[in-house]
């Protein structure tokens, strides 16, 4: 078995649930409180990715990025390195998936074919939800990305989520 | 330095330091015990990633320093889970490490507790961000409200220009029944029967009250599309009164009903419309006589108040106005419990036109009443300007017997 580790950062507005996915995938946990995170929390959680001939042993380092528009000065410097990215937004809220083209940007400054995942979050807020999947379809194509409809409450296609990039990762 | 001065600093400014060979394995360990948790000399050897795992990713970046291309790399704010379950906030700092001929032969990776700033800046942010949070919410809210009140008005308008329309219709009609009643009872198309005359009299009553309402929805179409017009004049307030009151003595008389007209002395000019201050003055009338019992007493007052404004009060002794109702009294279509307990005729429109006409003036409405004592109504209307006077005078648009 080959073992990889990769550094993957998650981008998104403040509040659209980079925390929350984060939690869910390495825990199993879910807090209804909202907490805003400042600077960077690194988490650790270990994938075994099966390719055509061999299972790879990922361990992905997980960045949740402070989300709010103070620490765009220093999000560089916390993107250095990002061998991929999960880009979050908030289905309840049409302005988180414009800022995804802007953090993509960003991304592929630095790195043309880095591997990017797009998880629209917050999928069991039925009744408040204001994107449309087909906005939703059109934004992953122009990133060229692939997106899951997520949420870190009920971890609904969230570990599907980390799979789908650690996959991109290793392929 | 004294090595024990610099060890006095790192302790006191909370901070650690790890130095790496080139090959980012720990060599030393140094500083305050919080940061690498006295792990101390259990570390050395090992891979600096195994203090630092935020590090991992980023050793493209420590070689450009260890090759000379950067001189530092900084992480700030790093989040760590303390001993307590606490958020440490950490800065983090890579530098090269030289030996004595200046070569780099490692790192300097220097670890800095900001815990204490990094909290007052989670709870700054975290204000920062449900304020935020709201200024949406608001923003959305205010978009759906701005559009369901552009449909509410869409709504509305189209229901004026419906009463409109039908009140215009009606009131046509409605002229030539009463006009043709008038003529029959008085006789113009030949004598009336005794049995004739009171059915035709109650017509005439029918067909007034139809009318009034008309007019009524028709002012209410006005008042609500702002197409109400006041030709505004210095009017001799107590004179109108006066007029108006003689419109209603006929009903006074056939109810029994008294009625007392008192003037402050000196009073100045309103400035007002006459047709709609009358109408003004009519409805407050109107309300007193129906609402008083046989053999009443309604007085109206006309007083100076604050500015030379003036002040008319219709009292009377009549039924009253319940507490509950009070506050919907002004309301359109709302009609009071006594109103209804009286029998008395109206559609609510009322004291809701006769509000409106006051406000339009730039004056006041508003009453006092208790049940079965009765109810004090009272309007103000602004007085006229002595200069405005004046000018009427100049321009001989102005009456003098008016004032």
């Amino acid at each position: 078995m080959i073992a990889l580790s990769k550094k993957v950062c998650l981008l998104g507005d403040f509040a659209v649930g980079k925390t929350s996915l984060v939690r869910r995938f390495v825990y199993n946990l879910f807090e209804d409180k909202y907490i805003s995170t400042i600077g960077v929390k690194v988490s650790r959680k270990v994938l075994a990715i099966p390719r055509t001939s061999d299972v790879v042993e990922l361990t992905l380092m997980l960045w949740d990025l402070a989300g709010s528009e103070e620490f765009d000065q220093v999000r560089t410097s916390y993107l250095r390195g990002a061998a991929g990215a999960i880009l979050v937004c908030d289905l309840t809220r049409p302005e988180t998936l414009d800022s995804l083209r802007a953090n993509a940007g960003h991304l592929r400054a630095a790195d043309p074919g880095i591997p990017l995942a797009i998880a629209a979050n917050k999928r069991d807020l039925t009744d408040q939800q204001r994107i449309a999947e087909s906005q939703l379809a059109a934004a992953a194509a122009g990133l060229n990305a692939p997106y899951l409809l997520t949420s870190a409450r009920t971890g609904d296609e969230v570990e599907t989520l980390f799979r789908r990039l650690g996959r991109l990762l290793v392929a | 330095m004294d090595a024990a001065v610099a060890q006095l600093i790192l302790h006191d400014r909370n901070i650690a330091y790890v130095i790496t060979d080139r090959a980012l394995r720990i060599v030393e360990v140094s500083g305050a015990p919080l940061i690498h948790r006295g792990e101390g000399g259990g570390v050395l050897g090992r891979p600096l990633t195994e203090l630092a795992p935020e590090l991992i990713g980023s050793e493209a970046t420590l070689e450009e320093i260890l090759a000379g291309e950067s001189p530092r790399f900084e992480l700030p704010l790093v989040n760590r889970e303390g001993p307590d379950g606490q958020t440490l906030y950490l800065t983090m700092v890579d530098l090269p490490y030289r030996d004595r001929s200046d070569r780099i032969v490692g790192l300097v990776h220097l670890m800095e507790d900001v815990t204490i700033m990094g909290k007052l800046e989670q709870r700054l942010t975290q204000q920062r961000n449900e304020l935020r949070f709201l200024r949406d919410e608001l923003q959305r809210q205010n978009l759906e409200l701005a559009a369901v009140n552009a449909e509410l008005k869409r709504l509305d308008e189209l229901k004026s220009s419906f009463v409109s329309v039908a009140a215009h219709e009606l009131r046509s009609p409605l002229t030539s029944i009463s006009g043709y009643v008038e003529m029959l009872l008085d006789e113009e198309f030949g004598p009336l029967a005794a049995a004739q005359r009171a059915p035709l009299e109650t017509l005439r009553a029918s067909a007034r009250r139809l009318l009034e309402i008309t007019n009524n929805l028709l002012d209410v179409t006005r008042i609500e599309t702002g197409r109400i017009e006041l030709v505004l004049q210095p009017t001799d307030l107590p004179a109108l009164v006066e007029a108006v009151a003689e419109e209603y003595a006929p009903q006074l008389r056939a109810r029994g009903q008294r009625l007392t007209l008192q003037a402050a002395p000196g009073l100045r000019s309103a400035l007002c419309d006459r047709t709609r201050a009358a109408q003004i003055i009519g409805n407050l009338l109107s309300n007193a006589v129906k609402f008083t019992g046989h053999g009443g007493l309604i007085t109206i007052r006309i007083d100076r108040i604050a500015g030379d404004d003036l002040q008319i009060s219709v009292a009377d002794n009549g039924v009253g106005i319940a507490q509950d109702d009070q506050p919907k009294l002004f309301t359109r279509f709302y009609r009071a419990g006594s109103a209804q307990a009286t029998g008395a005729n109206g559609a609510g429109l009322g004291l809701y036109i006769t509000r409106s006409l006051v406000e339009l003036h730039g004056g006041r409405i508003w009453f006092e009443s208790a049940l079965d004592r009765g109810t004090t109504v009272h309007v103000t209307f602004p007085a006229v300007d002595q200069e405005v006077v004046a000018s009427y005078r100049c321009s001989d648009n102005f009456s003098e017997s008016g004032l």
